[in-house]
Parts: C-alpha cells; structure tokens; sequence
C-alpha cells in the first residue's frame, strides 16, 4: 500500500483499503476561508443541521476578502463570527495570513495527518506528508452536519528528481517544466509524489510550492515521504505534535514513475493562458511588463522574499512596472521586516499591502486592466484571474517575478542580479 | 437515470474561473442568480441561450482549478441534464456529484459531438449516443457510491437522511 493509502484507512477505521474505493473519513482537520465558512454554514442549516458535528477540527481563516471592501463581504463575515462562537468553534485566524500558509507554520499539518479544506490550492500541506484536499461547499457543510465525508483512494504518481538545479532556478521551475511535458492534467484524481536526491536537500519552503502546484495538474493531492527535514520544521512550529509515520511498501504501489533532471531545467514562464504553455524566460524579453503580482499561498513564504528583495536590493522597478506585494502570513511579514527586505522591495517602488491572496482570483487590490501584462509567483495564469480578462498572466518564480519586475519585461534572473 | 439533451460544446482544460467568474460570488443566492451567469467566463449570452434539458460538452480537464461549488451549482440551476467530457478536473466532479447532475465520462466525445447535437445518454444501461451522427459508446463504470448520490439529488439530500435517523435514534423510546 501507498503512504496516502494508508493515512485515509487510518482515518477511514479501516486495516487497508484499495486505490479506486470509496470510503467515509475523518479528517484531522478542515479548513474553512472566509467565503467557505459563509456559504457551507449556509447550506448546513439548508440541509437541516444546526450543529457542527465536530467543532474542534474546524480551523476559519480569513483571508481572501479581509479586511473586506464590499458590504456583503462585511456582513457575511459578521455572520460567520457569530456561526463560530455559537457553534464552539475557537481555531479563527483573520488577518493572519493565507490558510495554506499558516497551516503549516501553525502546525495544523503535520505528517500523516488528513486535511480538507474549501479551496483548491488545500494540496499545499501534503508537502508535510499529509493527505490533503480541497472540498466544494456542500461538501463540506456535510462534513460539518455529519463529521465524516467520502473519498476516493487515489492512484499514486512518483516524480523522481535527480541532477543539480543550475542558478536561479527553483522549484516553481520544476512545477512549469512538470505542466510542459505533462500538461495540466498530468495527474488528474491523482496522488502526486515528489521523491529522489533533489527533494530530499530540499527545504519545506521549496517542498510546498512543488506541492501547492500539483492541484493545476489536476490532483487531488501531493506527498512527500517525511524525513529530517519535515521533522525538524514540525517540531519548531509545534513541539508537542505526535504524529505517525506512514510509508509506503514497494514502488509497486505507484501507477506510474517519472524521472526528472533538474539539470535540463532554466528559469521558466508561463505564457497566457495556460499553464501548460512554458518557456524559457530569456526567450521573452519582448514581453512588456506593466505590473509584477508578489506573494499568495504558492510564492508568498519568507524565502520568496529573500530571493527577491537580494535581487532588488539597491535596484528600482522600470519607470513603466508596477509590483504588488502581499505576504503570505503575519509571521512572514514581521520576519521580512526583521530582515530588511520590506525596506529594499519598498524603496525599489513596490506597494506592500496587507497578508492575504492579494490580486489573485480577484481578491485584494491589484486588479489589471485589458491589454495589461502581469508577471507573477502565484500558480494560475488563467483568463481573468487578476482582473479584466483581456489582461495576460505570466506565471514564473519568485527570482524571475522580481528580475522582470526591476527590467519592465520578462528575464532570467541573471539579467538583471548577474552572480 | 436517462438524459436526452441538445449539446453545448467547449474546449480543453476550460477551468472554473471561466464557467463561473469570481465577480459574481455572493455569500448566499436568491433562486436562479447562480444560473444567470453560468459559462459567463466564455459566452456572455449562453445564460440566454441555455434552455433546460440541454447538455454541456467539453475537451479534456474540463472544470479544472478552483474549487468553487458554483460551476457545478450553475449547471444544476440552469437544468443541465448532464456534462460530458473525455475527463474533468477532480473538484468539479466531486462537486457535480454532491449536487446531483450527472457527471460522464466520455473519451473522446468532444470529437464525436457539434453543437446543437442531440445527445441521449443512459446511466445505468452505461451507454451515450449521437442521435444526429449515429455515433454510440459504451461508459466507463461509475463508481457505484457517486452514482447513488447523483440519483439521490446530492449530498444535501443524504446528509437530511442521515441527520434524520439520528435523530431517531437518539430519541427517547427509540429503544437505544
């Protein structure tokens, strides 16, 4: 059996279970944003519940319409802090940051854990060795009637990585070159493994942007094998966490195994509007850039900000480029003012705003108007995600993101910050 | 269960931003608003031209990204009879499931369907056809759990069921 196998049957009361079978779990916990606690406490009453089965296992983060600036977003939110008290449920964070970034760095993730969440980029914690999932709203509003929900055992594709990572390249690089040869749906109800000599020297930043990534190829989850590295960052961020280990039997537990050089990979863009569209950043140069779009749950980690403010570091944007800067969390925020590097991305000319999902999906501000050109470290460059969908979203790095925001068109890092 | 609709057709890796735009979420909907801007993303006019019954047609990963209930809720509301496609990004398909509207699985449908065909399909028999063209497939087997609660009306029909018997049970003199 699979690790991910594993960890559902464990949730699931069950000795084993078989990849395709569908069975009632138990997650360890849920997360629930802001729209998606206003709308599956709505559809809970609809389906006849009045309380949450299991309040304890709810986390409500605020975060991608706080601090609001529409009414309905205001009165819905009050609404939500009212659903909480009255249900007991006492794990809030608003204005925190991004769930998908402080449920690691709060310890809610942890290896072996299962996790659901309402909203698709949820696959972000299995970067822990976690199972987790994002879940539509009434979804979810079961789960909270009921304490259990359905899932479906997915099969497990392994991505080995081996070689060495030439300058300026990272693992957002490999996530493009990944959607490159594979295409969007390169594991569609997939388990999406990251293994080999690369991800083991990787350090958990790096790990979850690979794993953030894996829903834009259609998964339903990611895992990477817990080792040192994952024990270390659980114990810093919540030393009384027990967790178990799982692991997986034989490399006949994997549909599928692809081995991946590192070494072939250069800094890498994705063109609008669609993910699967990569090249070479140095092959665009003739791509104007009107505004650089800085942060979110995939590049919105303090060591996107170090990559980024030593690249920006005595520079100015073009004259022409805007950059819009949200940290992905509090922690983040305060540790890159500790650092410095709010300072050198500040002076450059860029606009930090508030932690939360910033421009992407239309959240905060930064919207694009038609014709504009956008470079960004988020993860979609879908039609319309920032705004008019006459704009175009270029996805790329944190390094690349910062270079091309400094030269007003797309680079390599190394145009700009030679080593 | 079996559906007989006229077919809408779109593309390859069509994600849920475009079948239904963020500008339009609200906290909570009155009857019909989801359904008037359903493929907005796409065809500004399709809420117009959708008639009840018909059927939604797509290429391959249709209904990828974003995890939004309201592209499948859309459909639902604007009473799609099913959506087809070769495959559908997993959310969707969750979401079409615990909504109720059928799901199907397809290879290689969207070169086998024009818009405006006739499309019949039978979910227990398993089988889907072309009634302009003549073209007839087999389905792959659905999982037996999700066609359940597709027949059943979706998850908020079986979460009323299940709350409802334990409510019984924990009743005085239900003999527990």
């Amino acid at each position: 059996m699979h690790a991910i196998s594993k960890i559902i049957a464990a949730h699931a009361d069950r000795k084993g279970v078989e990849v395709g079978e569908i069975v009632n779990v138990v997650p360890d916990y849920v997360m629930l944003n802001d729209r998606g606690a206003a709308r599956a406490a709505d559809l809970l009453r609809q389906m006849g519940g009045d309380k949450v089965f299991a309040p304890w296992q709810i986390v409500v983060v605020f975060d991608h319409h706080y601090p609001p600036i529409r009414q309905q977003d205001s009165v819905s939110q009050k609404k939500t802090r009212e659903w909480i008290k009255e249900q007991g449920i006492t794990k809030f964070h608003a204005g925190e940051g991004i769930g998908h970034v402080i449920f690691p760095e709060k310890g809610y993730a942890f290896p072996g854990a299962l996790i659901f969440g309402t909203d698709s980029h949820t696959v972000t914690n299995s970067a822990l060795g976690c199972v987790a999932t994002g879940m539509g709203h009434s979804d979810v509003a079961s789960y909270l009637a009921l304490g259990y929900n359905w899932l479906r055992v997915p099969e497990v594709i392994r991505f080995d990585l081996h070689g060495q990572f030439r300058p300026d390249v990272y693992a957002k690089d490999v996530a493009l070159r990944i959607a490159q040869l594979y295409g969007e749906d390169a594991a569609p109800y997939l388990g999406v493994e990251f293994a080999g000599p690369v991800v083991a020297k990787m350090q958990m930043s790096e790990r979850l942007v690979l794993c953030n990534m894996v829903i834009d190829f259609g998964a339903k989850t990611g895992y990477i094998q817990p080792d040192e590295i994952t024990a270390r960052y659980v114990a810093e961020r919540s030393s009384s966490r027990a967790w178990t280990p799982y692991t997986t039997d034989s490399d006949s537990d994997y549909g599928r195994i692809v081995d991946l050089d590192v070494s072939e990979i250069e800094p890498l863009v994705a063109v609008p509007h669609d993910l699967s569209d990569v090249r070479g950043a140095s092959t665009l140069s003739d791509v104007r850039i009107d505004e650089a779009v800085f942060g979110t749950c995939t590049g919105g980690r303090i060591e996107d900000f170090r990559v980024a403010a030593a690249i920006m570091k005595g520079r100015k944007l073009a004259p022409h480029t805007r950059m819009m800067v949200n940290p992905g969390s509090r922690e983040v925020y305060l540790q890159a003012m500790r650092e410095g590097l709010i300072d050198i991305m500040m002076q450059a000319g860029a606009q930090v705003g508030i932690t939360g999902c910033g421009p992407c999906s239309g959240c905060h501000q930064g919207m694009l108007a038609p014709a504009e050109n956008s470079i960004t470290n988020a993860s979609r460059n879908f039609r319309g995600r920032f705004g008019s969908p006459l704009a175009n979203i270029y996805v790329a790095s944190s390094a690349t993101v910062a270079a091309s925001a400094i030269a007003g068109r797309i680079v390599s890092p190394a145009e700009v910050a030679p080593h | 269960m079996h559906i007989k609709g006229r077919a809408w057709t779109f593309g390859r890796n069509i994600n849920t931003d475009l079948i239904y735009p963020k500008m339009w979420f609200r906290p909570t909907y009155e009857p019909g608003e989801m359904a008037s801007h359903l493929m907005v993303g796409i065809d500004e006019d399709f809420p117009t031209k959708v008639r009840r019954g018909d059927v939604i047609v797509g290429g391959q990963n249709f209904g990828c990204g974003s995890s939004r209930e309201e592209a499948a809720a859309s459909m639902m509301e604007a009473g799609i009879g099913a959506v087809i496609a070769p495959s559908f990004g997993r959310l969707f398909t969750r979401n079409c499931i615990n909504v109720g509207l059928p799901v199907v699985v397809s290879p290689g449908i969207d070169e086998r369907v024009g818009e405006g065909d006739e499309i019949e399909i039978d979910l227990a028999k398993g089988f889907i056809r072309n009634l302009r063209s003549g073209y007839e497939a087999r389905l792959p087997p659905m999982a037996p759990e999700s066609l359940r609660l597709i027949q059943d009306g979706g998850i908020a029909n079986y979460t009323r069921r299940v709350l409802e018997e334990r409510r019984k049970a924990a009743a005085p003199g239900s003999g527990r």
